[in-house]
C-alpha cells in the first residue's frame, strides 16, 4: 500500500531523510515512532507530493508519490497537526466545499462523524482550539472513506478527552483502512498500531508488527549468588546492561523463553534465578533510541 | 469545479473585492462630477489619489486570490485534496478578471455612457483598457504572487523589487545622461509603445512560464529564477534602440510616401538665432541638461516640401558633432520641434535646430571647423477634421474628437477649451479664435504630440484622454493686441483642426565646416 526505498531529502545542507525505506501492508495501523526532527514529517509530505524527494522513491496506492494527482489524492485521507484550512470558513462551509471533490463522500457519515467528534459547525476555522482544528482535519478525512489515512503528529497538543474523541472518531471509522500515523509519543500509539518503524536521524532504525516486538523484547533481570559483573562476552542482542548488587539486568532483543537459561549460564557462572519481564513499548523505544545513540556516537568516535 | 471553487472564494473575498470595486467606483464618479473644467479642489484631489489608491489595491487584491491556495509552502490544506490544478489556475484568473477588472470594466464602461459617449466607442475604448491592464497589472501581478506564500512575503518581496527597478531606474538614467540622452532609444518617445508590446510579450510569456510551472509543478525556485530573468529582460528592454523601433513604425505609416517632397537643409543666409525673449545671450545657455550645464547653438534651416494644412514633427534629432579629421566629438540628441503650414497662405517662420552641447565639448570644438550631422526622424501629419464650437459657453460633441466645452477664465483673458474622449484621444491639432463674421483670427494654438501609441497605456486616473488648451483674447499687461478680443467672443468661435499622422520617414542634415561659436543665440 505505502512503500519508502532509500528515500532522501535535502534542504540545502541539512539531509532531512538519509536513505528511509520501510513498507507499510495493506489494512494495518503503521506506526512511525522518532523524536522531533527524525524526519517523519519530511517522510510524510513526501509521500503525499507535498516535497519532492532528492533521491529514492516512494510509492503510495502503487502509484509514485511525484506522480500523486486528483485520483489517488481522492483516496488519501490527511490529518497533520500543521494543517492551514481557510480560517474564514466555517466547519459547515469547508465541508461543503470539500464535498464536492470527493465522488465518495457520505453525508450520513459525515454528520456521524460531526456528531461524534463534538464539532460546532457553524464556528470559523480561525476560531476553532488547536484540538477542535485536530479534529476538524479528521472531519474533512474520513467521511469518503479513504483507503489510506496517514496523520501526522494527530495527537500532538491535544488534551486526554479531546484525544479520547479524537480516537474514538479515528477506531471508529478506521474499518479496511491502512493507517499511517507518525508521533514521537509511544503512549498515543499503544493500542492502535499493529506495526511501527523506529525512525531516527533520517533512517528507519527497525520495522516490525507490535505482535513480535513485544514478543521479542523482554527485560531479564539475572540474580548471581555473588557480586554481579559484566560478562566477558555479551550478545549483541543483549542492551541496556546493568549490573546491582548481585543482580545483573538486560534488555534482550532475540527474546526466547526455551533458550535464555542456556544463554545466560554459558556465560555466567552462580546463576541463581532468571526472570524475564515483557516490556512496554516505551521501555522498548528508549532502549532502542539510547542504543542508536550510543552506536551513532561509537561510530562518530571510531571513524574519528 | 471551476464555478464551486469561485463561490467559495467570493465567500472568503467578497468584502475586499466590494471595497476595491468602491474605490473604483467612487474615483469615476468623483472624475464624473468634476466635468471638464474640474474647478473644485477637493474633487481634484480626490481624483488624484482615489485611482491609485484604487489600482494599488486591485494589485493586493489578485495577490489575495492567488494567496487562497498559496502555491509555496507544504502547510496548505488543498495541496492534499484532489483539486484539479488545471481548474484551480482557470478559477483564479476568471475570479481576478471578474472581480478585479470586472468592477474597473463597468465604471469605466458607465462613466463613458453617462458623460454622453456611443456605446459601441465605450466598450471598443474600454476592452482595450481592461486589455492593457491584463498585461500592465494583472499577468505581473498574478506571477508574483504564485511564488510567494502570503502578503507578508509578497510585500517583502515588491519592496526589493521596487528597490532594484528604482536602483536600475536611477543608474540607467545617469548612464542616459553620460550618453547624452541616446542610450534609452525609444524609452518614453512616441515610439515607445512598440517596446511596449515587446515588454508587454515578455510579460506574457513570463507569466505563463510562472504559473504553469508553479499550478502543475509547484517549482517554487525554478519559477523564481524564471521571474528573475524575466524581470531582467523587461528592464533591459529599456535601451531598446531608437532606430529599429522608428523602422517598424515608417512602416506602419498610414500614407507611405506623404513626406517624400520634405527636405531640410543647412541654410546660413537666415542668420544666427535671435531669442524671442530679447534676453542677453548669456540667460539662454549654461542652462543644465542631463544634468550637466549646456550650451545651445541654433542651426538655421531651410525645410521645403511640408504642403499646406500639414505639420511636419520632428520626434527625434540625433546629432553628431565631427572634427575635420572625421572623428566625432559629441553625439546626442537635439531639440524636437515642429513645422506647421496652416491656412491657404501659410506663414513661413524661420526654423532653427536647437542643440544643447554639454559645456566642456562646446569650450573644446567652439573655435575650430567642425561639421553637424542631424538624424531626423520626422513624422508629417494631415489635416484631417476641423472642428468649431462657440468661443463663450460652448458644449458640443464632436465625432472622432470627442467633447468639449468653452468658457471666459477668471482673468478675463483667455477661452478656456477642455474637451474629453475615451481611449487614447486625437494626438495632434490646432485650435484658435476666430469671428466668424469679420474672418479675422487670432494665432493659432498647437498640441501636437509624438505620440504614436495605438492604445491607451496609463493605468490611472482613468481611460479618458484630456485635452485642455487656452486661447488669449487679451493681454492683461496691454503690450499685444488680439485680433480676436474680448468684445467680439460673443460671434466667435473656436476653430478645432485635427491632424493625423500620415507618414513617418528620416531625413540628414549634414552641415559644411563651420565655427560652432557663429551659431549661438544673438
Amino acid at each position: 500500500m505505502i512503500h519508502v526505498e532509500n528515500l532522501w531529502k535535502r534542504f540545502g545542507r541539512f539531509e532531512a531523510l538519509r536513505g528511509m525505506s520501510f513498507e507499510v501492508p495493506e489494512g494495518s495501523a503503521f506506526a512511525m515512532i522518532g523524536a522531533n526532527g527524525a524526519g517523519k514529517t519530511t517522510t510524510i509530505k513526501v509521500l503525499m507530493n507535498i516535497l519532492e524527494p532528492s533521491r529514492g522513491s516512494a510509492t503510495l496506492l502503487g502509484v509514485d508519490s511525484r506522480r500523486i494527482a486528483v485520483r489517488e489524492l481522492a483516496q488519501i485521507g490527511y490529518v497533520s497537526e500543521n494543517q492551514d484550512m481557510p480560517a474564514r470558513l466555517t466547519v459547515e462551509e469547508y465541508t461543503a466545499y470539500l464535498r464536492r471533490f470527493y465522488p465518495t463522500w457520505d453525508r450520513e457519515l459525515e454528520t456521524s462523524i460531526a456528531r461524534q467528534l463534538r464539532l460546532p459547525r457553524d464556528r470559523k476555522i480561525g476560531n476553532l482550539s488547536h484540538g477542535m482544528r485536530l479534529k476538524m482535519a479528521l472531519l474533512c478525512a474520513l467521511p469518503y472513506r479513504p483507503k489510506v489515512l496517514i496523520l501526522d503528529e494527530p495527537f500532538s497538543g491535544l488534551d486526554p478527552l479531546v484525544r479520547d474523541e479524537f480516537m474514538e472518531g479515528l477506531l471508529g471509522q478506521a474499518g479496511e483502512m491502512t493507517i499511517l500515523i507518525s508521533s514521537h509519543e509511544l503512549g498515543e500509539i499503544d493500542g492502535v498500531a499493529t506495526h511501527i518503524a523506529f525512525v531516527d536521524e533520517g533512517k528507519v532504525l527497525f520495522q516490525e508488527s507490535m505482535g513480535d516486538l513485544t514478543r521479542r523484547f523482554r527485560e531479564v533481570h539475572v540474580t548471581l549468588d555473588g557480586e554481579a559483573s559484566r560478562p566477558s562476552q555479551t550478545p549483541k542482542e543483549w542492551m541496556a546492561m546493568q549490573m546491582t548488587g548481585n543482580v545483573l539486568t538486560f534488555v534482550d532483543t532475540q527474546f526466547d523463553e526455551r533458550a535464555l537459561g542456556e544463554r545466560i549460564r554459558s556465560r555466567m557462572r552462580d546463576v541463581r534465578d532468571i526472570d524475564s519481564q515483557p516490556m512496554a513499548l516505551r521501555s522498548i523505544f528508549t532502549t532502542l533510541a539510547r542504543a542508536a545513540r550510543d552506536g551513532s556516537a561509537q561510530e562518530k568516535a571510531g571513524a574519528q | 469545479m471551476i464555478w464551486h471553487i469561485f463561490k467559495k472564494d467570493w465567500k472568503l473575498l467578497w468584502l475586499f473585492v466590494t471595497a476595491i470595486a468602491s474605490l473604483h467606483w467612487i474615483a469615476a464618479f468623483v472624475a464624473f462630477k468634476l466635468g471638464l473644467f474640474g474647478e473644485d479642489a477637493t474633487l481634484e484631489m480626490i481624483s488624484f489619489y482615489v485611482p491609485q489608491i484604487a489600482m494599488y489595491g486591485s494589485a493586493f487584491l489578485i495577490a489575495a486570490i492567488v494567496h487562497l491556495e498559496a502555491i509555496p509552502g507544504t502547510r496548505q490544506d488543498w495541496l492534499t485534496r484532489p483539486i484539479p490544478r488545471g481548474s484551480l489556475l482557470l478559477e483564479k484568473f476568471l475570479f481576478v478578471l471578474i472581480m478585479v477588472e470586472g468592477p474597473m470594466f463597468l465604471a469605466t464602461l458607465l462613466r463613458g455612457l453617462v458623460d454622453g459617449f456611443s456605446w459601441r466607442l465605450c466598450l471598443l475604448t474600454t476592452t482595450s483598457y481592461i486589455l492593457f491592464l491584463v498585461f500592465f497589472l494583472v499577468l505581473p501581478v498574478f506571477a508574483f504572487a504564485s511564488v510567494t506564500k502570503n502578503m507578508t512575503e509578497a510585500f517583502i518581496f515588491w519592496c526589493g523589487s521596487t528597490f532594484i527597478v528604482g536602483a536600475f531606474l536611477v543608474l540607467a538614467g545617469s548612464m542616459n545622461g553620460a550618453a547624452h540622452g541616446t542610450l534609452l532609444g525609444a524609452t518614453h518617445t512616441g515610439v515607445g509603445w512598440i517596446a511596449e508590446v515587446f515588454r508587454f510579450a515578455l510579460v506574457a510569456i513570463a507569466a505563463c512560464v510562472v504559473v504553469l510551472l508553479q499550478y502543475f509543478r509547484r517549482k517554487t525556485a525554478l519559477a523564481r529564477f524564471w521571474l528573475v530573468v524575466f524581470g531582467v529582460l523587461v528592464m533591459l528592454s529599456a535601451f531598446v534602440p531608437w532606430r529599429p523601433v522608428f523602422a517598424i513604425e515608417e512602416r506602419l505609416s498610414t500614407k507611405p510616401g506623404a513626406g517624400a517632397g520634405t527636405t531640410l537643409a543647412f541654410d546660413q543666409s537666415r542668420g544666427r538665432f535671435k531669442s524671442p525673449s530679447g534676453l542677453l545671450t548669456s540667460a539662454e545657455s549654461d542652462r543644465p541638461r542631463y544634468g550637466r550645464n549646456a550650451t545651445d547653438i541654433f542651426l538655421p534651416l531651410q525645410i521645403a516640401g511640408v504642403r499646406n494644412d500639414a505639420i511636419l514633427l520632428v520626434d527625434q534629432a540625433e546629432v553628431y558633432l565631427i572634427d575635420q579629421k572625421q572623428r566625432e566629438l559629441y553625439h546626442g540628441l537635439g531639440e524636437e520641434f515642429e513645422v506647421a503650414r496652416e491656412g491657404p497662405i501659410p506663414s513661413e517662420e524661420p526654423v532653427y535646430q536647437q542643440i544643447a552641447f554639454p559645456m566642456p565639448i562646446y569650450h573644446a570644438a567652439k573655435d575650430q571647423a567642425v561639421g553637424v550631422r542631424v538624424d531626423y526622424s520626422l513624422t508629417l501629419f494631415g489635416l484631417g477634421r476641423s472642428y468649431s464650437i462657440a468661443a463663450l459657453e460652448g458644449d458640443e460633441r464632436m465625432p472622432g474628437w470627442g467633447w468639449c466645452k468653452t468658457k471666459m477664465d477668471d482673468a478675463g483673458a483667455n477661452v478656456e477649451l477642455r474637451c474629453m474622449e475615451p481611449g487614447k484621444g486625437p494626438i495632434c491639432g490646432t485650435a484658435f479664435l476666430e469671428n466668424g463674421s469679420s474672418g479675422a483670427r487670432n494665432p493659432s494654438r498647437s498640441f501636437c504630440l509624438s505620440e504614436y501609441r495605438p492604445f491607451q497605456d496609463k493605468p490611472w486616473p482613468d481611460n479618458f484622454a484630456h485635452l485642455r488648451v487656452n486661447l488669449p483674447f487679451r493681454d492683461p499687461s496691454g503690450l499685444a493686441k488680439f485680433p480676436v478680443d474680448g468684445p467680439q467672443l460673443p460671434q466667435s468661435r473656436v476653430v478645432i483642426r485635427v491632424y493625423e499622422p500620415e507618414d513617418h520617414f528620416t531625413r540628414t542634415l549634414v552641415t559644411p565646416q563651420m565655427k560652432l561659436k557663429d551659431w549661438e543665440a544673438q
